[in-house]
């Protein structure tokens, strides 16, 4: 039972920290945020450093590490609040990686150089993850519409899942085939969002039904992981101002009810914390449920708006000037505990099976 | 990084586990409540056959008398034996033994230690005072120095076990001089020294407790731990060993397996209810919060790292959950959550109902919640104080 990273895991988060504290200043992701574009040139650098293909295996020129390394990059970029599909890759790439039917090393290696970006695209109108109504005829083309795609139109690629004539799987669509259109949404986290249809496009069956609960499970798991960071940042940058902070002649850090609102919020982080971890070691080696996934899902979703909001109890006026880098962590969070099952959501799994006995050790 | 808890303690898991289903006999259970942990006939043996086993020193360094065994070793016995409610050392064992294996005398080793080890010696820790909870430092119990020793006059109270303990682990201020935290001495009085004086008080929750009033008492020498005006070291310590298993989530989780055992034969229909079932998913997640906090405090304690914020974290969590999930659980049971233990229709012997009155204690003893919050605040999160 070992809940820190190791050393090489410590080096990849604190590469990873300087690096995007040095070079990605916050009025950078104000102005993609604004346009609601994504980080291009990020993207490219990070190629460069080698960090898109951590989890993939050497022989496509990635890092050979774990979903834990994986879960390390995706927390970082949170922490950041970029404007990248950190999340988004990382998903696909591992189901490319390691749930595909036949080999992907193609893609797979452009999408360590940065020249492939692939997205899942699952969710419908119907805003229910299992209900799939896109489909592939026997000719391979899709049709359908797929709504909160993040970063549809950066993506180079879609992973749609669909139903086919071999049953329902996941399937690879260029975003450039003609067909395929988006339109924007204006979503909470500020970052790119679309509702994509595809109209007769040519789609490749990459793998079958039993990697659809896999994708959602890594996919919602990530998601943890961005909260993990919103929360985490909310509290620094509030321990930070209430003891710059003065009022009565004292910093507000010093007033016990402020300390005992940043314990509450402290309490959260460091659970948190631990969760989302094991989780991602877990499901590593295939030791996690799907019921584990939406557990620690709904802790998080649950917890994020109760710390970030204390985060601005505790700025009071000065937390809500978009000035202030407090608002990315409020509504990064929110956005992504709405993504991939709410907190309401992953509680309806979980109520499927309250009769086994919950673990305590 | 690796979660997973090694074979070896799995292994060591299993065989708490089936050391628990040779003992927990109902007659021993009943004892156990009768005499509030304090040992009798049966929890004798009992005690006896778990010291055979070698578990209550087994953390302990071997220059100490132990096997030197990680402390999750104590962390899983803890966990094991609260989800069935079974002793395995109270206060005795967890804070008297190993601190007079610390700073004891020779001849304090040899006094108490195998007393304590067969079970013949039991002791009741006398801190808190009327004038002296959660500020401990202030507390007023006096002794001064007479030939051959001490003279003790004062007053404590939450002297719990006080009436079924052999000695009295008393903290008492040697030096009215010194500083508040300077000037505490650690004696050991026997129970029935002249002038002693033990009171029962009645709790909600159906467990006694005690004062314990010291008029005139005659404590020798060779009953002060060392160092003399040095106890608060020592009380500091003997809290820290309590702190590896310091909030359990598997006594927790009896709570929800107890409720979803009844609803099951009982109130299937409930069971049945969309909105119970989403209520007890919220449970789930809850008692997976609290045992990351658990472990994450166990494993930097086994380490040796002390970390006071992780500790509070775990005891604020535990103790404020205990209250929400046994409320939520007799509220889903319904009336037949609230019988009392002494009812025979209770569920499984009132336990959700008796862990609910006894969910204050654990939320202001061993420090205050608030206490706690501040700890975390000012010593793991760096604010101001």
């Amino acid at each position: 039972m070992n809940p820190d990273l190791s050393e090489t895991q410590s080096l990849l988060q604190t590469t990873m920290r300087q690096y995007l504290e040095t070079e990605i200043p916050f009025d950078r992701v104000r102005e993609h945020e604004e346009k609601r574009v994504a980080d291009a040139e990020l993207w490219k650098a990070m190629a460069g450093q080698g960090w898109l293909g951590i989890p993939l295996p050497e022989t496509v020129g990635g890092g050979g590490a774990g979903l834990v390394e994986a879960g390390i990059f995706v927390h970082e970029l949170a922490r950041r609040a970029v404007v990248v599909p950190g999340a988004e890759v990382m998903t696909a790439a591992v189901m490319l990686a390691r749930h595909a039917d036949g080999d992907e090393s193609e893609i797979l290696a452009a999408l360590v150089d940065g020249n492939a970006i692939v997205v899942p695209a699952h969710l419908e109108a119907a805003d229910d993850l299992e209900k799939v109504d896109a489909a592939v005829d026997a000719e391979g083309r899709l049709a359908g519409a797929k709504h909160y795609v993040d970063y549809a139109d950066f993506a180079t690629h879609h992973l749609v899942t669909a139903r086919g004539t071999e049953g329902l799987g996941l399937y690879l669509v260029e975003r450039s085939a003609p067909g395929v259109s988006t339109e924007a949404l204006r979503s909470t986290g500020r970052t790119p969002q679309a509702i994509v249809t595809y109209r007769d496009v040519p789609a490749r069956r990459v793998a079958g039904e039993a990697a659809v609960g896999q994708l959602i499970d890594l996919a919602r798991t990530f998601a943890s992981t961005q909260i993990l960071a919103c929360m985490e940042v909310s509290l620094e940058q509030t321990v930070a101002y209430t003891n710059v902070r003065v009022q009565f002649g004292q910093p507000l850090a010093a007033f016990q009810a402020v300390q005992h609102h940043a314990a509450n919020m402290c309490m959260h982080v460091e659970s948190s914390r631990f969760l989302v971890y094991e989780l991602l070691d877990a499901l590593e080696d295939g030791r996690a449920s799907s019921d584990d996934a939406a557990l620690v899902k709904a802790s998080l979703s649950r917890a994020v708006p109760e710390v970030t909001m204390l985060g601005h109890q505790l700025h009071g006026g000065q937390g809500l000037i978009e000035e202030n880098d407090l608002y990315f962590f409020t509504i990064r969070g929110k956005d992504r505990a709405l993504a991939w099952g709410s907190a309401e959501e992953c509680l309806a799994i979980l109520a499927r099976d309250v009769e086994t006995p919950p673990r305590w050790l | 990084m690796d979660y997973r808890w090694p074979d070896e303690y799995l292994a060591f898991r299993d065989e708490v586990e089936s050391f628990i289903h040779e003992w927990r006999t109902p007659e021993l259970l009943a004892e156990q409540r009768e005499l509030e942990g304090a040992p009798g006939p049966l929890s004798r043996k009992y005690y006896e056959a778990l010291q055979k086993k070698g578990w209550m020193r087994m953390c302990w360094a071997k220059e100490m008398g132990g096997d030197g065994r990680d402390p999750l070793y104590q962390f899983i016995l803890v966990e094991t034996m609260e989800y069935w409610r079974m002793p395995y050392g109270n206060l005795t064992f967890t804070s008297v033994a190993p601190s007079i294996a610390q700073y004891g005398t020779e001849g304090q080793k040899a006094a108490y230690l195998p007393g304590i080890w067969n079970g013949e010696l039991t002791f009741a820790i006398g801190y808190s005072e009327p004038n002296a909870g959660t500020d401990l430092a202030s507390l007023r119990t006096k002794g001064e120095k007479v030939d051959g020793g001490w003279k003790v006059n004062g007053q404590k109270i939450w002297t719990s076990l006080a009436a079924h303990s052999t000695h009295i682990w008393l903290a008492t201020r040697t030096d009215p001089d010194a500083k508040k935290h300077q000037g505490i001495s650690v004696l050991i009085v026997k129970t029935d020294s002249p002038g002693v004086t033990i009171r029962p008080l009645q709790t909600v929750s159906g467990l006694k407790t005690y004062e314990t009033f010291y008029d005139d008492v005659f404590v020798p020498d060779e009953d002060v731990l060392p160092p003399l005006h040095g106890g608060w070291s020592i009380i500091m310590h003997a809290l820290n060993h309590e702190r590896v298993g310091l909030s359990p989530t598997s006594n927790l989780a009896r709570n929800y397996d107890v409720l979803v055992e009844y609803l099951q034969k009982n109130a299937p229909h409930k069971l049945a209810d969309p909105v119970v079932r989403n209520r007890l998913a919220e449970l789930r997640v809850e008692l997976q919060r609290h045992r990351a906090l658990a472990i994450r405090n166990a494993v930097t304690i086994a380490r040796g790292a002390i970390k006071p914020g992780e500790a509070s974290m775990a005891k604020i969590s535990g103790s404020e959950l205990r209250y929400r999930i046994t409320t939520l659980a007799m509220d889903i049971a319904g009336r037949a959550g609230g019988l009392a233990r002494d009812d025979a229709r209770s569920i499984e012997g009132g336990l959700i109902q008796n862990n609910y009155l006894a969910s204050p204690i654990l939320r202001f003893g061993g420090g205050t919640n608030e206490v706690q919050r501040s700890i975390i605040a000012t010593r793991h999160l760096g604010m101001t104080r």
